[in-house]
């Protein structure tokens, strides 16, 4: 079991792994796993408060339907105002989480049987059991790298839609808008998946939260990074 | 502005819809006539004077043409096109302006509720209370149109002077012109006038005159009569301009899907959770060997 690298303080009542998991990842303390340090989740909590900025300013852009958003940040006009800037902020922390995990994020033999449409299937019966799947799964990566990609993209249409003295081409302008919102659709609709199974799967919430997960939640879903941090290879 | 007398029949970003459909008006006309337009610009001046538009500083760039483009403090502009036609020059001047279409692409495009409207006399206007300023009418716009002033964040454009018209005058540039060739009535009048003057101009040898009244926005509050109707393109108007497609798409289908997308994956996820419940890591202290994978 690999110990702690660095001393808690003994007289400190603070969660020892909450301490540790400050500036250090991929250790055992007690009876959890760091899995994200600090960094990691101020990056991701940017990503996703940016993200669901984007959404509720521009939603109401997209439809009356969700009309009913725009009085949370002010009204429509706010709305047109916002949308843009926070999709820089979006863009920003979307950049930073690339740089953090894209080294991560190679997928692996394993991640490509989690990937295809049987196994993608299985895994949603819950009945996944590949000894091999290491700290990310399949699904986790291709989430990754496709978000990336959208979020690119949506930003790429958006300074398009933003500035269009810059862009005064009618054809760009029409594509940026389609792709725009095409985009928009099915980031959205990858990222309900991605919150479900936060929710779907208890324990891994207190990931993004503490930045710790139990021992058997590990073994159970990560069970490749669980024998590598822990040097335990039982089930 | 809300015109009283005047009922909403197509706002921009309204699902079911507006107006109750009982008050019905027959659709006004601005009819233009290109060939006794002799380029005097009163229109210009007129329409200037009656919005309240201050004076714009003229741009020189080598013909009579006041500034290059509409801009968003100038609705109301004559193009001087210069063209060669069966071996002789040909000097085409056009009033550019909003052409009120029946399918106003702009209002189409238009994500703001109530900021683009047409009301039940066909004319289409901007409210800029509700204009947001994102400058979509711009690409939903066949003819170029909508402008954005940079001063006020917000979208103008002409607006067939419906404060004008809905009292029973003939819009401001109509009652500068001093050779006629601006007319205004109901569109019944003025396609029957137009084709008239068509005719006339066909006997007098221009046999490709026509009226422009583009059926691909489903015609237009802003007749044209053309000397060359074969060749639009040298007034700088659009051959079969109609809503860009990609717009129609936007609205018509992506828009529907996306949202029948999300409420499918909510409910399904929701079935999910259902069928499947939350997959817990087992209680207990782990066995002591690996299974077989």
């Amino acid at each position: 079991m690999a110990e702690p690298l660095r001393a808690v303080p003994a007289h400190s009542t603070a969660d020892p792994g909450i301490l540790l998991a400050q500036n250090q990842e991929d250790l055992v303390v007690g009876d959890e796993l760091v899995r994200f340090r600090f960094y990691t989740r101020v990056v991701h909590w940017g990503v996703a408060l940016t993200f669901f900025l984007c959404l509720f300013t521009g939603l109401p852009i997209w439809t009356p339907i969700f009309g009913w958003l725009a009085p949370l940040v002010g009204g429509l006009q706010v709305c047109r105002w916002l949308h843009p800037w926070s999709g820089i902020a979006f863009a920003v922390f979307a950049l930073l989480q690339f740089v953090h995990w894209a080294g991560e994020m190679k997928m692996t033999p394993a991640d490509k049987r989690f990937t295809k449409l049987g196994g993608f299937l299985a895994y949603l019966r819950w009945e996944t059991h590949d000894e091999e799947i290491g700290k990310y799964n399949g699904g986790q990566k291709a989430l990754f790298w496709l978000s990336s990609l959208a979020s690119l993209a949506l930003l790429a249409t958006g300074v398009v839609m933003w500035w269009p003295e810059y862009f005064s081409s009618t054809p760009l302008r029409e594509a940026s808008w389609v792709l725009h919102d095409a985009t928009f659709i099915l980031f959205t609709l990858m990222i309900f998946g991605h919150i479900y199974l936060a929710i779907a799967e208890p324990g891994t919430f207190s990931a993004m939260v503490k930045g710790t997960v139990s021992k058997a939640w590990a073994r159970l879903h990560h069970p490749a990074w669980y024998r590598d941090v822990s040097g335990d290879s039982r089930r | 502005m809300a015109i009283p007398g005047l009922e909403v029949i197509q706002s921009s970003a309204s699902l079911r819809g507006t107006g109750s459909g009982i008050r019905t008006l027959p659709n006004v006309a601005k009819l233009i006539d290109t060939s006794t337009c002799i380029g005097c610009k009163a229109c210009e001046v007129a329409c200037q004077e009656w919005n309240d538009l201050p004076n714009a500083k003229t741009v020189q760039d080598g013909s009579y043409q006041t500034l290059p483009t509409m801009t968003a403090e100038f609705w109301n502009l004559i193009k001087f096109h210069e063209a060669e036609v069966d071996g002789s020059f040909a000097w085409l001047m056009r009033k550019d302006q909003c052409m009120h279409c029946a399918d106003p692409g702009c209002l189409k495009a238009c994500p703001a509720p109530g900021a683009i409207v047409q009301y039940s006399n066909g004319i289409v206007d901007v409210n800029p209370d509700q204009c947001i300023g994102c400058r979509l009418c711009e690409t939903g716009c066949p003819f170029d149109v909508p402008r954005f002033s940079a001063k006020t964040g917000k979208m103008s454009k002409c607006t067939l002077c419906v404060d004008r018209t809905t009292v029973g005058l003939e819009p401001a540039c109509v009652k500068a012109c001093p050779t006629g060739c601006l007319h205004f009535g109901t569109k019944e009048n003025m396609l029957s006038e137009g084709k008239e003057r068509v005719k006339q101009l066909k006997a007098d040898g221009f046999a490709n005159a026509g009226l422009y009244d583009p059926p691909g926005v489903g015609g237009t509050g802003v007749l044209t009569v053309l000397k060359h109707a074969d060749k639009p393109e040298l007034y700088g108007l659009p051959r079969d301009p109609t809503v860009p497609k990609s717009v129609r798409f936007v609205k018509s289908y992506l828009r529907p899907l996306g949202l029948l997308g999300m409420g499918a994956v909510v409910l399904g996820l929701v079935g999910h959770y259902l069928r499947f419940g939350p997959r817990e890591p087992p209680k207990g202290p782990p066995s002591a060997t690996p299974p077989a994978a």
